[in-house]
């Protein structure tokens, strides 16, 4: 084969590849998963109200308060939304002392929401976000303060 | 009863990815070998398009040479087009989040890193690259190297595998790399990237959004296309993550689910090369003697990696615990994918040590095709080694194995020491590792013979991170990837392309093809590691283990 051939034929492989596997494909990939699973593929979007308060995905802090779940803030992405069961039962208590919810239905908010790092073992954990938001749908009435987090969020 | 739960969890995932390997490998086969599948009706029209652009002669075969040359002109190409998009992002397209190019030697180290199927990351993707630098700049590298390790891998099995005409029979590079775009790549990233899209990793154009959080703050939601990314990146043993934290970022990696087909996905095609090697030379004796080798190796990786018992804990992520994060840990070096999903620094000294061991092999079972070829290299090591103890002339598939066929072998093991050791000692003779704060101990040197291993073994991971991001070592890494890459692969092939027009004996000197020989071949394996690395493990990982433990008493 000639140097000349080689040179334009492997230009022209780099080249058409770069058009289909740069563009084409995380297109394609794109308009199907925008047509078949809108909710996941624009990042699990959580919402309080008619505002869009982040992603179930990723942790928030919550400034160490004590009416809500803190996240953990030593993890790998620094943005993991999963504490331990063992630490958000520990948390519960703070946040009863704090705001009189009952131990009883944080409990068995946890409970209700315990996945583990091995499907059924493992490390048991919560979604700090998903509890946080439950808390405050489920009080945003009754009590002052996440009456006061819950209009801060609908007025931005 | 909680290890029993953890050896069944670690057993399933073997057996399903071993099961669906051995599938692949049979269409692989009918892939390589040009034979009719159900595909032909939609690709054979599509193909035919490209040849014509390209202006190729499709029934051409190569020899070693020539089929090299076109590789390695062809990575150059795709690097540069890469390095411009990187480098001029600023003024290019989809790039709603307004990101600046990259400096010219954080550019030029993305592009030599990505197509060398290392994927060492000396940036934050998530925060740095517009969406055209992580579609043409990254992910198009991503396919072209994982099928580069693919298609070396076919042109040496039919090297090995002899017959036909003599020394032009490795096949035609151009109808290679096309197929195993249209056929085997597209077709399986595609499907993955919408499982892991359905399994909640996002996949948008729309640009990053500002929300406010529950507690008043702002917070940018860095969506991308992710799963698309995620998909080549680890069914390609690539590892270059969307973002920084890699596969520990939630939207990479969002669940146990997740994590654990991320993990099957890298393990998929470089199983099934043993397999394929089997079908080619139709001897399936010799294809299970690689994977047993392979994952025999990858056992004693992970025994190690599991001493120390590593639970949940800081540098981890909760939803994947402490086994899941060892488990992912190992198999990403010894796969040499060289995605994480901790952070290193967290590790157990003797996790370290594992994957320095994937790292240093390249084969238990290594990264996607040229895991295969290392591992044929340390065969023709070993069975010279065998004939020396029995006094004959060592064999390998019939073939006679040549002095020279040995010195070659030599040279393509002695090239990974030379290219790991030589750039850590003048990273500390020219003062590089103290301009980024890392200081004499173990846990500097550490750091700093992780990153040029993971460099040389085309891997990926690494302590550095964005810190690693100074003109030093973007250009000593980014020389020592390409190195690490092409100077192995020509070798091999220029051993392949001798094996092809050997004459085959029937008659068997000596059996690779029984379970004694794999045994052996670990043995050999183990003990070239050993003997050429072990004084660096020493003063890095085992030093910090040996601190460790004297730090309890």
């Amino acid at each position: 084969m000639k140097k000349g051939n080689l040179i334009s034929s492997t230009l022209r492989l780099a080249l058409v590849l770069a058009v289909i596997c740069g563009l084409v494909y995380p297109v394609v990939v794109t308009g199907i998963g925008q047509a078949f699973f809108p909710y996941q593929a624009n990042g699990d979007l959580a919402h309080l109200g008619n505002a869009t308060i982040g992603s179930y995905l990723i942790g928030q802090s919550t400034n160490n308060s004590h009416y809500l779940f803190n996240v953990r803030n030593d993890s790998a992405s620094g943005v993991d939304p999963d504490i331990t069961v063992s630490s958000a039962l520990a948390q519960a208590r703070v946040i009863h002392n704090s705001t009189n919810i009952s131990i009883a239905y944080l409990d068995s908010l946890i409970h209700n929401n315990t996945r583990y790092s091995m499907f059924f073992f493992g490390t048991a954990y919560v979604d700090s976000l998903s509890l946080n938001i439950q808390i405050i749908n489920h009080f945003h009435n009754s009590i002052a303060v996440y009456g006061k987090i819950y209009d801060r969020v609908n007025h931005h | 009863m909680i290890g029993a739960g953890y050896l069944l969890i670690t057993a399933l995932i073997w057996a399903t990815i071993i099961a669906f390997s051995w599938g692949l490998a049979k269409y692989l086969k009918k892939v390589y070998e040009n034979e009719k599948t159900f595909l032909d009706k939609i690709l054979n029209p599509l193909e035919n398009f490209i040849y014509r652009i390209l202006g190729i002669d499709r029934s051409k075969r190569m020899g070693w040479k020539e089929y090299f040359l076109s590789l390695f002109v062809f990575s150059v190409f795709s690097a540069a087009i890469s390095f411009v998009v990187l480098a001029f992002q600023g003024m290019l397209p989809l790039n709603p989040m307004k990101f600046p190019g990259m400096s010219w030697s954080l550019a030029l180290n993305t592009a030599m890193s990505i197509s060398s199927n290392t994927n060492l990351q000396h940036y934050n993707g998530g925060s740095s690259l517009s969406y055209l630098g992580q579609m043409v700049g990254i992910q198009f590298l991503q396919f072209t190297s994982a099928s580069s390790g693919i298609v070396v891998a076919v042109a040496i099995f039919r090297g090995f595998a002899g017959k036909r005409d003599n020394n032009r029979n490795l096949g035609n590079f151009y109808t290679d790399m096309v197929r195993t775009m249209t056929r085997v790549l597209l077709p399986l990233t595609l499907i993955l990237s919408l499982i892991l899209i359905g399994l909640g990793v996002p996949q948008s154009l729309s640009g990053y959004s500002l929300v406010r959080t529950i507690s008043g703050s702002f917070e940018l939601i860095k969506v991308g296309p992710v799963s698309s990314l995620v998909s080549i990146m680890q069914l390609g043993t690539n590892g270059g993550g969307y973002y920084g934290a890699n596969s520990a970022n939630p939207f990479q990696n969002p669940s146990p689910i997740t994590n654990y087909i991320e993990l099957g996905a890298m393990m998929l095609i470089p199983t099934s090369m043993p397999f394929l090697f089997g079908q080619m030379l139709h001897k399936k004796g010799e294809g299970r003697t690689i994977l047993i080798a392979s994952y025999g190796l990858y056992a004693i990786d992970l025994a190690i990696a599991l001493i120390p018992l590593t639970t949940l804990g800081p540098g981890m992520e909760t939803r994947f615990g402490g086994f899941s994060t060892v488990l992912y840990t190992v198999t990403t070096t010894a796969f040499t994918t060289g995605s994480v999903n901790t952070a290193l620094a967290a590790m157990h000294p003797l996790v370290i040590l594992a994957a320095f061991l994937g790292m240093m092999i390249q084969a238990t079972p290594g990264g996607i095709g040229v895991g295969a070829m290392y591992m044929l290299m340390y065969v023709i090591i070993t069975v010279f080694i065998v004939g020396l103890m029995a006094g004959r002339t060592p064999e390998y598939l019939g073939a006679k194995i040549t002095a020279n066929d040995v010195k070659l072998a030599i040279i393509a093991f002695l090239a990974h020491p030379i290219i790991i050791l030589v750039p850590t000692a003048i990273a500390y003779a020219t003062g590089a590792v103290h301009t980024i704060g890392l200081g004499k101990g173990p846990v500097g040197f550490t750091q700093i013979l992780y990153e040029y291993t993971s460099a040389a073994a085309n891997n990926g991971s690494d302590f550095l991170g964005s810190t690693g991001n100074t003109v030093f070592f973007n250009v000593s890494t980014g020389i020592v990837m390409w190195a690490g890459r092409f100077i192995p692969i020509f070798i091999m092939l220029a051993i392949a392309g001798r094996m092809s027009g050997k004459k085959r004996s029937t008659e068997v000197a000596l059996r690779t093809d029984n379970l004694i020989f794999p045994a052996i071949l670990i043995v050999s394996i183990l003990i070239l590691a050993v003997l050429t690395f072990f004084p660096f493990l020493v003063v890095g990982p085992i030093l910090m283990h040996l601190e460790g433990i004297r730090n309890a008493l």
